[in-house]
């Protein structure tokens, strides 16, 4: 009678979970379609807006964090086993580059790649652009007359003597903005090498030498003097120019005109270095062992949209978008108006982790005097 | 005291295992000690004693720039531990010795700070002494760089001393007024009873609140990241070297280099304060404080009352009203868009979750530390030391090295292999998005675990007030050690209960270097949302979710002391029977 029940009991166990084991690998399943937990650089309302607008296209429930490209790239880094995002959307390509030289980005080929200008299409489809935007510098007015200069129109005006403590800049091992502008300096000082002598400043795949790479860091351990704190994030500075805690901040010029546009009118105003600024593309891609694959695939799809991009000036990020079809709004900076660098991606993404290692340990540590 | 049992550890441990609650609760509090705050910290510790690791050490040690940075974080510490003890013990005693007007509410705005993020303090003090500040620059115009070392001692210290203040509250009340009726009687003056009777008795208090402000300064990585300027500190080079670099080898080095001082101050503070008998609570009736009323002791100390809370209210009441005006300085239109972000918008999830997560969390690290201040000064155990310690690692340790320790250690699950049952999960992944509750789990245990030192440290302190021969009568009367513990010893040091909940709760709302790299995109924190706000130069949204962040702890405060009471049992029967 005993063993009989044990029986019973064993059989009703298994009728009970036999079903359940079947179900739960289609649950699963499933339940991957519904989520989508999108890892987001620009800043935190873009971030918002998106997953808001994704959301109501689709119907997946999207949630984001909000983090700086350093951070994002040390993050996905961290944990690649078991990866908690599944795309990765927003900040300079060069730390998409770096991601996929580390095997933590997985090529995806959207439809509408083919709309893309060739210099927004990653080695491999590793990754997109999904908007463009020009490094620049973001002064306040009020401030600047106060000082008695006027607005830096390069970069030597930063070491000006009156900038002491009044200029800020993000950390670049944080920051994507900030490492846009150290190679930025890096690409002007091959230039300056290279007119010197050919062959000093690039080497034959047209990367910057150790050389230009070394002068970049002359110049930021100088600059460093005037520099009153490296932030996280790369905006930061401007809202630092915005309320007069310092005179210029190195961002890019658009998140100074989202400055202008959100009350800072007539408060900060944008200039550019005249002997060349550096851009950023900013990217997106697919993350290796992503939780949610086909939902990140749709986000990928839907993000190089019209419809998606033109989000972006409904939060007043005024970057320039990347498919043609998008409208672009009067107060955007536009390219062609400045005058860029010859940026070269693929080497400032291969040069990044080593170059932000020894800009941490070189530079942001040093007393100023 | 104590002679029955002194010198015979093994004897009482025996006793302890004779007594299987208390046996059991040992080995609990022992387990979860080890596995959250030992195993997180023992793998930073292995991380930096790596080859490579070593190699930094050297590199690290020899080279000026981190010798100036090392300098900067012990200089920094000490003046905030020594201005914010100080500031906490007048007013301390002006709140408990001294008569005079509007006390209550002194005393209430002198409890703000505790209750709010660091960024909410820093960026106000940006508001209205930076570089465009309203005062500084509006009324007086003067441009004054408040980035660096002056900056960070007026902000660390409005943010920590009231640590000290309620600590040392606490301890003066708690004082028997017959010692100064005494000293008076054999014809002391009052500054003499000061000097003679009130500082001794408070040294384990005043002792510590230096330690918990040093290392709470030490430690702090809100307020650098806003206003260190270019004064560098350990922990924001720890932080770049983490969200930056992912260098774990460097920041585990550099985290130890910061452990050492916090560890050192420690010791000192513990080898002083098992020197000093501070039994005050015996049993005995006492009576009710003598307050001063003589007017020149009377009116100056009243004028530093008045300025220390005028001086917060004028900092928070910038909070509220830049939370209400699109923004401060700039454009003072009044608007109610910060609000609706965070009630109805997407700031909503991060206050939900930051109140259950710190709601579960604040019941059990104030019953931990009062269970461990309980096992700590009454019984003599081998190892009850070790178990303080331990316990105060939480601490004692940078946040941000117990936020990476849990990254370590969390990330994977635990396995043991046994060998008949093979391997078993014995602590599933707790970190990341990915894990059991969208990696709230790992947020917990580090709320708990960030919370129950100061717990601890407030039981202990009321512990050593109170004559174990009380506790002694209830154990000859025939009580076990539970019944005891739960009838005698915790209504005597409810207050201290009362302090360790409310600041468990308000350190879980507030706390942000522990858990910046454990947030997720399921669980979001209001600290680490502040942040982003304030780096974005939102203040509007950052001082929105303070306001909302600072109401959610004062109801939780409200709501603590109707359920757990302010004050002990036998103020009441005192009161009762005079």
């Amino acid at each position: 009678m005993k063993k009989l029940s044990i029986l019973v009991f064993c059989f009703l166990l298994a009728a009970a979970l036999a079903p359940a084991m079947v179900a739960s690998p289609a649950a699963f399943v499933e339940a991957q379609e519904d989520t989508l937990t999108v890892l987001c650089t620009p800043q935190e309302d873009w971030c918002i807006a998106m997953t808001q607008a994704f959301e109501e296209e689709t119907g997946i429930e999207t949630s984001y964090v909000r983090m700086s490209s350093g951070e994002s790239l040390a993050r996905i880094r961290a944990t690649q086993d078991d990866p908690e995002f599944s795309v990765w959307w927003g900040g300079p390509a060069d730390a998409f580059i770096a991601a996929y030289e580390e095997g933590l980005i997985e090529p995806y080929e959207p439809a509408l790649a083919s709309v893309l200008a060739p210099n927004a299409v990653g080695v491999d489809h590793a990754w997109h652009g999904v908007y463009v935007g020009a490094l620049g510098f973001c002064s306040n007015i009020d401030f600047l007359e106060e000082l008695g200069i006027e607005a830096p129109t390069s970069w030597q005006d930063l070491l000006a003597p009156e900038l002491k403590g009044n200029v800020a800049m993000a950390h670049p091992a944080t920051s994507g903005t900030a490492f846009t502008a150290f190679w930025t300096v890096v690409t002007l000082k091959a230039d300056e090498l290279e007119a010197a002598e050919a062959g000093t400043g690039y080497d034959e795949n047209g990367a910057p030498t150790e050389a230009a790479i070394d002068n970049a860091f002359e110049y930021f351990g100088e600059l460093h003097q005037n520099i009153l704190q490296y932030t996280r994030s790369g905006s930061a500075p401007g809202t630092m120019a915005a309320n007069g805690e310092i005179a210029v901040a190195i961002i890019f010029s658009h998140d100074c005109v989202k400055l202008q546009v959100e009350g800072f009118e007539g408060v900060v105003m944008t200039t550019f270095p005249e002997e060349g600024t550096g851009y950023e593309i900013g990217g997106m891609g697919l993350i290796k062992g992503a939780p949610e694959p086909e939902a990140a695939k749709m986000w990928i799809e839907w993000a190089l949209t019209p419809e998606a991009q033109a989000v972006a000036a409904t939060v007043n990020s005024l970057q320039l978008p990347t498919n043609p079809e998008t409208p672009v709004s009067d107060l955007s900076v536009k390219l062609e108006e400045v005058n860029l660098v010859n940026y070269n991606f693929i080497a400032a993404g291969t040069n990044r982790t080593a170059v932000v290692e020894r800009f941490d340990a070189e530079i942001a540590p040093q007393p100023v005097e | 005291m104590n002679h029955l049992i002194r010198g015979r550890p093994i004897a009482e441990f025996r006793r302890i295992i004779q007594d299987p609650v208390l046996f059991i609760g040992l080995i609990l509090v022992v387990l979860f000690v080890s596995i959250t705050i030992l195993s997180p910290i023992y793998a930073m510790v292995e991380e930096s004693l790596t080859e490579e690791g070593q190699e930094l050490f050297d590199r690290y040690l020899s080279s000026p720039v981190y010798r100036n940075i090392i300098r900067n974080t012990l200089e920094m510490g000490l003046i905030v531990a020594a201005t914010g003890t100080a500031l906490g013990f007048l007013l301390a005693y002006i709140q408990v010795k001294v008569a005079m007007p509007f006390k209550r509410l002194m005393h209430i705005t002198y409890l703000i700070p505790i209750i709010s993020p660091p960024f909410a303090v820093a960026s106000a003090v940006l508001l209205l002494l930076g570089r465009n500040g309203i005062i500084s620059k509006g009324w007086l115009g003067v441009r004054y760089d408040i980035y660096g070392l002056d900056g960070l001692t007026l902000v660390l210290t409005l943010s920590y001393f009231t640590v000290a203040y309620m600590n040392l509250k606490g301890m003066m009340q708690a004082l028997d007024p017959a010692l100064d009726e005494a000293a008076t009687n054999l014809g002391a003056s009052k500054f003499r009873i000061f000097r003679t009777v009130t500082i001794p008795m408070l040294i384990p208090g005043i002792a510590g609140s230096f330690l918990l402000l040093f290392v709470e300064a030490i430690a702090d990585l809100g307020n650098p990241l806003v206003m260190g300027g270019n004064y560098e500190v350990l922990s924001t080079r720890i932080y770049v070297s983490i969200v930056g670099l992912y260098n774990t080898t460097a920041a585990a080095v550099l985290s130890v280099i910061l452990l050492v001082p916090s560890l050192l101050v420690f010791m000192v503070q513990r080898y002083w304060i098992s020197r000093t008998s501070v039994v005050s609570v015996t049993g005995k009736p006492t009576g009710t404080p003598q307050q001063i009323t003589h007017p020149l002791v009377r009116w100056p100390l009243f004028a530093v009352g008045i300025c220390a809370s005028l001086f917060i209210l004028l900092v928070y009441g910038t909070i509220f009203a830049g939370a209400f005006t699109k923004i401060l300085n700039v454009n003072n239109e009044f608007t109610l868009d910060h609000f609706d972000f965070v009630i109805n918008g997407y700031g909503s999830e991060a206050m939900k979750d930051t109140t259950q997560l710190a709601a579960i969390a604040t019941p059990i690290a104030g019953l931990l530390g009062m269970i461990i201040a309980f096992l700590v000064v009454r019984k003599k155990f081998m190892g009850r030391a070790a178990l303080d310690f331990a316990t105060m690692l939480g601490i004692a340790v940078p946040g941000t090295i117990i936020g990476i320790g849990y990254l370590l250690v969390f990330n994977t699950p635990n396995e043991i292999t046994l060998p008949l049952l093979g391997t078993i999960e014995v602590i599933p992944k707790l970190t990341g998005g990915r894990a059991i509750f969208g990696g709230a789990g790992a947020i917990i245990l580090v709320f708990i675990v960030r919370s129950t030192p100061a717990a601890l440290r407030a039981g202990v302190a009321a512990l050593s007030q109170i004559d174990p021969s009380i506790e002694e009568a209830s154990i000859s009367l025939g009580a076990d050690n539970i019944g005891t513990f739960r009838r005698i010893t915790l209504p005597l040091i409810r207050p201290a209960f009362f302090s360790g909940l409310v600041y468990a709760f308000a350190r879980s709302m507030t706390t942000i270097s522990a858990i910046i790299f454990l947030t997720t995109s399921r669980t979001k924190i209001m600290t680490h949302q502040i942040l982003n706000e304030v780096e974005n130069g939102r203040y509007g949204n950052a001082f929105a979710y303070c306001v909302i962040l600072i109401g959610i702890v004062l109801t939780a405060i409200v709501i603590l002391s109707v359920a757990v009471g302010t004050t002990t049992g036998a103020e009441k029967s005192i009161e009762g029977g005079a």
